[in-house]
């Protein structure tokens, strides 16, 4: 197998499966790059081989073995629905589909590394916790919400798969949420109304991943994969008022018992929808992981800290014009004389 | 721009603002651009302090990765600056035991049942003493962290939850770290058991400055237990909010709101020699005997420094 690498990325249609490959289609050291999702993607991929499967039914074990690929790399794990994949079926995505996924993986011979693209939501949202959560502290606060324990039911058995085969590197990632211009999640749909309504005196500590950083971690990943869970997110945080002031952003308080109802009505106004997962939680009261293992055993380097992400997705609001100036900073600008 | 110096001429420009912006508004060139207009009359002084809150509200301001915002603790330190001056008359003695630069933990006693001060009367010590001032970090109770308004002003002037991956890392970063290990059972003993100190933990505090290799400066604080006398608590209170416990003073809650304004006492503090753990390497942290050993030898320092400065300070309120 000189000849170079032969990887096979789940989840392929999905946002961060089309970058993923448009990346790894770039890399001279891969000879064979397949995709698997339910539907074909919509990005342009030139060389990425297309088998359309559902990633919870177990045609996979089938499929998958017959790619004689030495690096799978999961992309399909999803944070909240999406078009054709409602709420109802993301556990099953999320849970099912990682069990028939590793199902398949024990049935390859050439299997090497295994990287999946987790989530950070495994720590929660709490108040009273380490600022920055290493890998070792999964679990150690309650397991709150439902999405939370989906991921960490999936790291179980990829933890329980990584133990049955030594000879394969499994690696976990877990991310922080993304945010970056031209992203469209719930987050950044949040972020972006008109006036954000805000959970009456909590400002959260925020580590927003940019989108570059997110796509650059995963590669970086699927060529030195490290064994065990790696944390991806920004170095620093920003809070939740100082990212919505860089974004001109005026907010509205609302105690924290109705945020998330009044935040559903909102949204669904405005058709932005609403928060999934632990969003609610997110936005009162942070979470922070600490990013060692990444910088200095996947040796990735970061090209965002999350000042920046905030600064850069702040530039990319700005530039939408939406109305005249509401945000007394920009009031204050003009007077002050001082544009930015 | 010469604008006139005298703070009186401050009502008098924001008047001569207004009249430029109707003036401007009637001659028909639209308000943002006579509010503009208007502004570039202002003297120097306003437009400067218009210029320090439009960065503010703009969010150019640095906070750093624990989210201690040094603008605004700055802001607030006047207020803690009238506590420490006139309504708690600090006397603050051996401030250079703090190192100027360079990792250390402060460890202290604590008290003050309702909300301890003590912390910020450390700070304010340093702040004001100290011939090199730095900010220290303190770790807080958790329950203050899941509380609204309270959780982030905590956050703003330099609190993190009271972990000890918290103290460590923040240590490894070179700062100063406050640390309180009687916890809950020193702010919230009855007033009689006032000056006595309580369980240090399980040495917790220990473990960590012989990991980061940090020294241990012991400081002893008078003052903090007569602010708020604890003369019974409330449990179902206390369970209704989800509080450790919530303490009855003579004020409080008589008086309601008033009741929470604490009483005058005198305070005095001192900075004791530090403890020097050089001599012990990283794995001693998990030897038991060395650990108990310095947390004893920490609290007895504590003890003793207390009693002296109890009775330095003679009267507690006058």
């Amino acid at each position: 197998m000189a000849a170079g690498r032969r990887v096979v990325v789940i989840g392929v249609s999905g946002h961060w499966g089309s970058e993923l490959a448009r990346r790894l289609e770039r890399d001279p050291a891969i000879s064979y790059l397949a995709g698997i999702d339910s539907r074909p993607p919509d990005a342009d991929l030139e060389r990425t081989e297309f088998i359309e499967a559902d990633i919870r039914n177990p045609v996979l074990s089938r499929i998958l073995p017959g790619t004689e690929a030495d690096t799978v790399v999961h992309c399909g794990i999803l944070l909240y629905p999406e078009p054709g994949k409602p709420a109802r079926v993301l556990h099953d995505i999320n849970v099912i589909g990682t069990l028939q996924l590793l199902a398949a993986c024990e049935r390859m011979t050439t299997l090497e590394r295994v990287v999946v693209r987790g989530s950070a939501a495994i720590y929660g949202c709490e108040g009273a916790a380490p600022l920055f959560f290493s890998e070792d502290l999964a679990r150690r606060p309650p397991l709150r919400t439902r999405f939370q324990r989906d991921i960490s039911e999936l790291e179980d058995y990829f933890a329980n798969f990584a133990r049955r085969h030594p000879e394969v590197t499994c690696c976990m990632l877990r991310y922080q949420p993304e945010l970056g211009p031209g992203l469209d999640t719930p987050l950044a749909r949040y972020l972006s109304l008109p006036v954000v309504p805000v959970q009456l005196g909590f400002d959260p500590r925020l580590q927003l991943l940019h989108t570059d950083d997110a796509t650059g971690a995963l590669v970086a990943a699927v060529a030195n994969p490290v064994r065990g869970a790696v944390n991806v997110g920004p170095t620093g945080s920003v809070s939740l008022s100082r990212m919505l002031r860089l974004a001109r952003r005026p907010t509205v308080g609302i105690p924290h018992p109705l945020f998330e109802p009044a935040l559903a009505r909102v949204g669904e106004r405005l058709g932005v929808g609403r928060l999934w997962g632990d969003g609610v939680r997110f936005l009162r009261y942070g979470r922070g992981v600490d990013n060692t293992r990444l910088r200095e055993e996947v040796s990735y380097e970061f090209a965002f800290d999350a000042e920046g992400t905030a600064r850069d997705f702040a530039a990319g609001l700005r530039g939408r014009k939406i109305g005249p100036a509401l945000h007394p900073g920009a009031l204050i600008d003009r007077l002050a004389g001082a544009r930015p | 721009m010469t604008g006139p110096s005298a703070p009186a001429a401050a009502p008098e420009a924001i008047a001569d603002f207004l009249r430029r912006l109707r003036l401007g508004v009637e001659d028909g060139i639209g308000p943002l651009a006579a509010a503009e207009g208007a502004a570039s009359a202002l003297p120097d002084r306003l437009q400067h302090a218009l210029e320090v809150v439009g960065r503010r509200l703009r969010g150019e301001y640095h906070e750093d990765e624990w989210g201690f915002d040094e603008d605004f603790a700055e802001a607030v330190y006047p207020l803690f600056e009238f506590l420490y001056d006139v309504w708690w008359r600090v006397e603050a003695e051996g401030v250079r035991n703090v190192p100027a630069h360079g990792r250390a933990l402060l460890v202290a006693n604590h008290a003050g049942s309702l909300f301890p001060f003590d912390a910020s009367m450390i700070l304010g010590a340093i702040m004001k003493q100290h011939p090199l001032p730095r900010w220290a970090r303190f770790m807080v109770l958790d329950w203050a962290f899941v509380l609204p308004y309270l959780s982030s002003f905590m956050r703003r002037v330099g609190g993190v939850p009271a972990s000890p991956l918290n103290a460590m890392r923040l240590l490894g970063q070179d700062e100063l770290v406050m640390a309180f290990p009687e916890g809950v059972k020193g702010t919230g003993k009855p007033f009689s058991q006032r000056y006595r100190l309580q369980r240090f933990g399980r040495g917790g505090f220990v473990e960590i400055a012989l990991r980061t290799g940090s020294p241990i400066v012991p400081v002893a604080v008078v003052g903090s237990e007569e602010i708020y006398p604890k003369i019974g608590e409330s449990r179902a209170m206390a369970r209704a909010v989800g509080a450790p416990f919530v303490p009855i003073t003579p004020t409080f809650p008589l008086l309601g709101p008033l009741g929470l304004v604490p009483l005058p006492a005198r305070w005095r503090i001192e900075f004791c020699e530090p403890v020097d753990l050089s001599g012990h390497g990283p794995d001693a942290a998990d030897d038991r005997r060395v650990v108990f050993d310095i947390s004893e030898q920490v609290r007895e320092t504590i003890q003793q420094k207390l009693y002296e400065n109890l009775a330095k300070r003679g009267s507690a309120f006058l």
